[in-house]
């Protein structure tokens, strides 16, 4: 489907578009009741199907995040995958409208990091659309990146379709003044996922819902809406801070349109949500995958199968997305593998996990900040 | 990598580890299991298994000790594994699908140092082996033990 040079290790020639598409219809004739959990699958779908005024034209989309670009000397492998995606993107250029940039393009906010990617973002000449992710953000506050990037949130109309971007990482309750921390252990503390310290620093915050809510003022309730978020609008597993804090606020916000589409990344895995007339959608990461949490995994994923690690290539990848005709999303997960879900419940990164009982850490729990 | 302040930490628990194993070799040695234990000897038993377990979830996080250099992409265990998610320690020995091998625990840590971290392999009996270990135990206490277990 692509023709790059990249593909050749990596990319079984003959893709099998069933398997690497997920069509929100398809669940309808059972391709999600693997998981053995998709209770409500059929009720929560048929009301998305009703939902929806018809598109004047379709469109289609690329989806690249988490890139989390170290300086060049560090790490050669993110900058590989990252060279893949953008140079796959570039080759079915003629077939996207835009590319967005989904967050997390550095992994510890560094400048260097920053214009290493904006320089191998260079690659995509389409248009294209950013918004940050927390790992751009907590060394010097979105100064680097804003400067790059521009700032967010942003909109524009398309196809018949609001699309906006919004900001869900910069604005966190300070949890640094007070601790005295330094630009980097900011960052630090921000950059893992299972820490203790940043607390709950995922939002819209109340400036934000604000703009959110005179944005969608003016437009019809039927007609579509796509929102970009680098994580998703619903509480996913607070102890790994996957959620927003604000989530039901900004549900409220939401709730009147009849056909809003979330797209994600940050979770750096397939997932697929059901919210009223909301519909979130995890997006894969270019550097790493994450395992499912072993709880609070929405019922309507399907679990991407598990991940080798001997292979840097395995589990991650960019995404392919279309508003189709009937204004419905069409997501292709353009993961640089065969075969993207799994079956059985030894394949999967959820069913397998039925054994495992997880503790939060203890090691940065009792920091003073001397 | 989150090492600004591990260096001290790490010193710090070495230096308690010396005194509380200290303790415990000297209070109970002799005695072991013959008469019944008082909550200070207790108590003690697990400062000393705490303390691993601290260093395990500093090594596990990115940090680094004298003579052992577990990544060379930047990238430390946690990345992966938050709260040591996924390293399934309740499930060996087992086959292992990557080794085409019956591997241990100790196994397959060292060959998650060599693959995804391009770091070099660690003493399999060793300090920061041990520490690991009771990180990635610890993290996962309260699951189901299923050795064999894909
Ligand atoms: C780049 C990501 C990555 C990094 C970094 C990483 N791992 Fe892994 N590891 C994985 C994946 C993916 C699996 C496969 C999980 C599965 O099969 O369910 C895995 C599997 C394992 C397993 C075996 C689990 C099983 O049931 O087969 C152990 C043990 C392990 N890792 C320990 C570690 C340790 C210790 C480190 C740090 C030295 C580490 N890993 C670093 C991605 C990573
Ligand atoms: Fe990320
Ligand atoms: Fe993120």
């Amino acid at each position: 489907m692509t023709d790059n040079k990249h593909d050749r290790d990596h990319v079984v020639g003959n893709v099998d578009i069933t398997r690497r598409t997920f069509l929100h219809k398809s669940l309808l004739t059972g391709g999600a009741v693997a998981t053995g959990s998709a209770v409500g699958v059929f009720q929560t779908l048929s009301s998305m199907e009703i939902a929806s005024a018809a598109m004047s034209e379709p469109f289609s989309f690329a989806w690249v995040s988490d890139t989390h670009l170290y300086p060049r000397e560090l790490n050669q492998r993110f900058i590989d995958k990252t060279v893949r995606a953008f140079s796959e993107v570039q080759a079915m250029g003629d077939k996207f409208d835009f590319m967005v940039f989904g967050g997390d393009l550095a992994q510890l906010g560094h400048p260097v990091e920053i214009e290493l990617g904006a320089e191998l973002l260079q690659e995509v000449t389409i248009p294209k659309h950013f918004i940050p992710g927390e790992h751009d953000w907590y060394l010097d506050l979105g100064e680097s990146w804003n400067k790059h990037f521009g700032e967010t949130p942003w909109t524009f109309d398309h196809k018949g379709v609001r699309i906006i971007g919004v900001d869900s990482v910069g604005r966190a309750p300070d949890y640094w003044s007070a601790r005295g921390m330094s630009n980097e252990e900011r960052m630090a503390h921000m950059s893992g996922l299972d820490g203790s310290q940043a607390g709950p620093w995922s939002g819209l915050g109340s400036e934000q819902r604000q703009w959110l809510s005179s944005t969608l003022s003016d437009w019809p309730k039927d007609a579509p809406v796509i929102i970009f978020s680098h994580t998703p609008f619903y509480e996913y597993y607070p102890p790994w801070n996957f959620w927003i804090r604000d989530w039901r606020e900004v549900q409220e916000i939401l709730a009147p349109w009849q056909n809003v589409t979330n797209i994600h990344g940050h979770v750096h895995q397939p997932l697929y949500n059901e919210i009223g007339g909301m519909r979130s959608i995890g997006m894969l990461a270019t550097s790493w995958p994450w395992p499912y949490a072993p709880e609070g995994v929405p019922a309507l994923t399907r679990p991407m199968l598990r991940v080798d690690p001997g292979d840097h290539f395995d589990g991650v990848g960019w995404s392919n997305l279309t508003m189709n005709a009937e204004a419905h999303m069409e997501v292709e997960y353009m993961m640089w593998r065969e075969q993207v879900f799994g079956v059985g419940r030894a394949d999967s990164g959820t069913g397998d996990n039925v054994n495992q009982k997880l503790s939060p850490r203890i090691s940065d729990r009792g920091w003073t900040g001397d | 990598m989150q090492s600004f302040k591990s260096k001290g930490l790490i010193a710090l628990i070495s230096a308690l580890l010396c005194v509380s194993l200290a303790f415990v070799f000297m209070v109970n040695r002799a005695s072991a299991h013959k008469v019944s234990h008082d909550a200070d000897t207790l108590k003690a038993f697990n400062d000393a298994f705490m303390e691993q377990v601290i260093l395990g979830d500093e090594l596990f996080h990115g940090a680094t000790m004298e003579g052992i250099n577990m990544s060379n992409t930047g990238m430390a265990c946690a990345m992966c594994h938050p709260f040591s998610s996924d390293v399934h320690p309740h499930e060996y020995p087992k086959f292992q699908e990557q080794m085409s091998e019956f591997a241990t625990l100790r196994d397959m840590i060292n060959w998650c140092i060599e693959k995804p971290n391009e770091g070099e392999i660690i003493d399999p009996d060793g300090e920061a082996m041990k520490a690991l270990e009771a990180y990635i135990y610890w993290s996962n206490r309260g699951s189901v033990l299923d050795p064999g277990r894909h």
